[in-house]
């Protein structure tokens, strides 16, 4: 009986060869965990005796039509244009002939591990210094340079925030399996307190944390990753969602379980050349938790409805929103002890 | 009838831990054995309190249903507030409980909605009742808190 790898392994090996005109022989692909909006497989593939490991990313079967695909193609192609560490695209295909769904490929980063976990502490503050130097110079990037009209929705600096804002509380009342009263209240209050106009338009890369990256054993970041939710907007996005509590759940005076908030901070400023409005950025951390929620109700409600049988779906959709909601009341609550509030100042 | 879900669901999450991921044919289903573990304490968790978070939530929802009352000038609103008060309860099934405060929730808030309004419009009344929302969503909010590990 044929597997799932054995399936890929020959569709993988069909779809090269025709693309690079020569016979390419393919390993057996290995299933990557963790993926929770891809499948995501490595494999090798070797043509005229020369072998280069590969990430196949696979569309789920609940996401055939939309294009968030190619926003992700598109968004690594921009940032490997760009200098930044990302792994290079290769392929981005539509055609259902190959594999039975549309999917992506980028070279592999070989030696390398997305863990949190794993990471060795000795290197945790070196990997922090890089992973917010690296957020900072994508935010210095100029978007109208990086070819992604067309691809991304425009947007202003006024009101990238309020269409961001739109968009997730949009995304948990269509998705919600119960009501959600402090995520409701929370994005009341994101509306009542509008942030100032961004400093300027940047590339954000939407899922900027701990665990998107691969490192080095010796603590270098060679790729960031998962680009899915890349969009224009305001850079503050990005940095308030790296910030997020809920990646520190448990060490919330280590940004990212990697270095406290205020380094994480300035090595930000140092690489995009900007200062935080702290104003907006209070904003932007509410949002951010709100965010979190809507995409933490989105994986459930997957769960629940039957659309996945992926685990991690649930597992993380439940666990998540508890945390996130926590993360919320300590924000807006008069009556909280305020444990996340002003972490930067 | 199962006393204790966290501690029968805990029991099935070690066997999956000690004895069957070391087993695993790879890296992707030992992972996955291992989201089972947790999905089955979180599962256990809320076995155990469920019932309790519905009574306690719906308890105090309807309190701050009463303090409102008197201050909404949405007249649909009043309406289906009383309409809720009124509902009898079909059973103590997790089901009916879960409806039961998912409806009560929705009014909460619209309810919160139309305190907040009156807060900024500056009426007197609304700061307190502002407050006791902000009280219940705190409560909401830890009483679904999950025990894990990471």
């Amino acid at each position: 009986m044929s597997t799932r790898a054995d399936e890929l392994q020959e569709g993988l090996g069909r779809f090269l060869s025709a693309k690079q005109g020569v016979t390419v022989t393919v390993d057996a692909p290995v299933h990557i965990p963790g993926g929770a909006s891809r499948e995501t497989w490595r494999f090798g593939a070797t043509a005229e005796g020369f072998r280069q490991g590969m990430i196949v990313r696979i569309d789920p079967e609940t996401s055939l039509i939309d294009t968030d695909r190619e926003v992700e193609y598109r968004a690594y192609a921009a940032a490997f244009g760009a200098g930044l560490p990302v792994p290079e695209p290769l392929f981005l295909e539509s055609d259902l002939a190959w594999l039975g769904r549309p999917f992506s490929i980028t070279a592999e980063v070989p030696g390398c591990s997305a863990s949190p976990d794993g990471m060795p502490p000795e290197h945790r503050a070196k990997i922090g210094a890089q992973k917010w130097t690296w957020l900072g110079k994508l935010a210095a990037l100029d978007p109208d340079t990086l070819g992604l009209e067309g691809v991304m929705t425009p947007t202003t600096r006024e009101t990238c925030a309020l269409e961001q804002l739109e968009y997730w509380a949009k995304v948990i009342r269509d998705d919600e399996i119960h009501p959600n009263p402090v995520a409701e209240a929370a994005v009341r209050w994101l509306r009542r307190n509008p942030p100032p106009p961004a400093q300027k338009l940047s590339l954000v890369h939407g899922d900027y944390r701990t665990g998107n990256f691969l490192y080095t054993p010796e603590g270098d970041i060679k790729a960031i990753l998962d680009w899915e939710m890349a969009h224009i907007g305001d850079p503050l996005e990005d940095l308030a969602w790296s910030l997020d509590p809920l990646w520190c759940f448990h060490s919330p005076q280590l940004a990212g379980q990697l270095l406290p908030h205020r380094e994480a901070a300035r090595h930000w400023e140092a690489g995009s050349g900007m200062k935080i409005d702290h104003e907006a950025f209070r904003w932007w951390r509410v949002f951010a938790a709100v965010k979190g929620i809507g995409i933490w109700i989105s994986s459930t409600e997957d769960f629940y409805r039957g659309a996945t049988k992926l685990p991690i779906l649930a597992m993380a959709g439940w666990l998540m929103t508890d945390r996130q909601e926590r993360i919320l009341t300590d924000y807006l609550s008069p009556h909280s002890p305020h444990i996340y509030v002003d972490s930067l100042t | 009838m199962i006393p204790r879900g966290s501690d029968s669901l805990g029991h099935l999450a070690m066997r999956i831990a000690v004895d069957l991921i070391p087993k695993a044919s790879d890296a992707y289903a030992a992972t996955d054995m291992g989201y089972f573990t947790v999905l089955l304490s979180l599962v256990g968790q809320d076995f155990d309190r469920v019932a309790d978070i519905a009574v306690v939530e719906h308890e105090e929802t309807l309190s701050i249903f009463d303090a409102a009352a008197p201050h909404l000038v949405d007249a649909d609103l009043k309406r289906r507030i009383a309409e809720a008060k009124a509902k009898r309860l079909p059973s103590f099934k997790t089901a009916d409980l879960n409806t039961r405060g998912d409806i009560e929730t929705r009014l909460l808030i619209e309810v919160h909605e139309a305190v907040e309004a009156a807060v900024d419009r500056g009426e007197a009344w609304a700061g307190a009742l502002d407050a006791q929302i902000w009280r219940f969503l705190d409560g909401y909010a830890s009483r679904r808190a999950y025990d894990a590990p990471f």
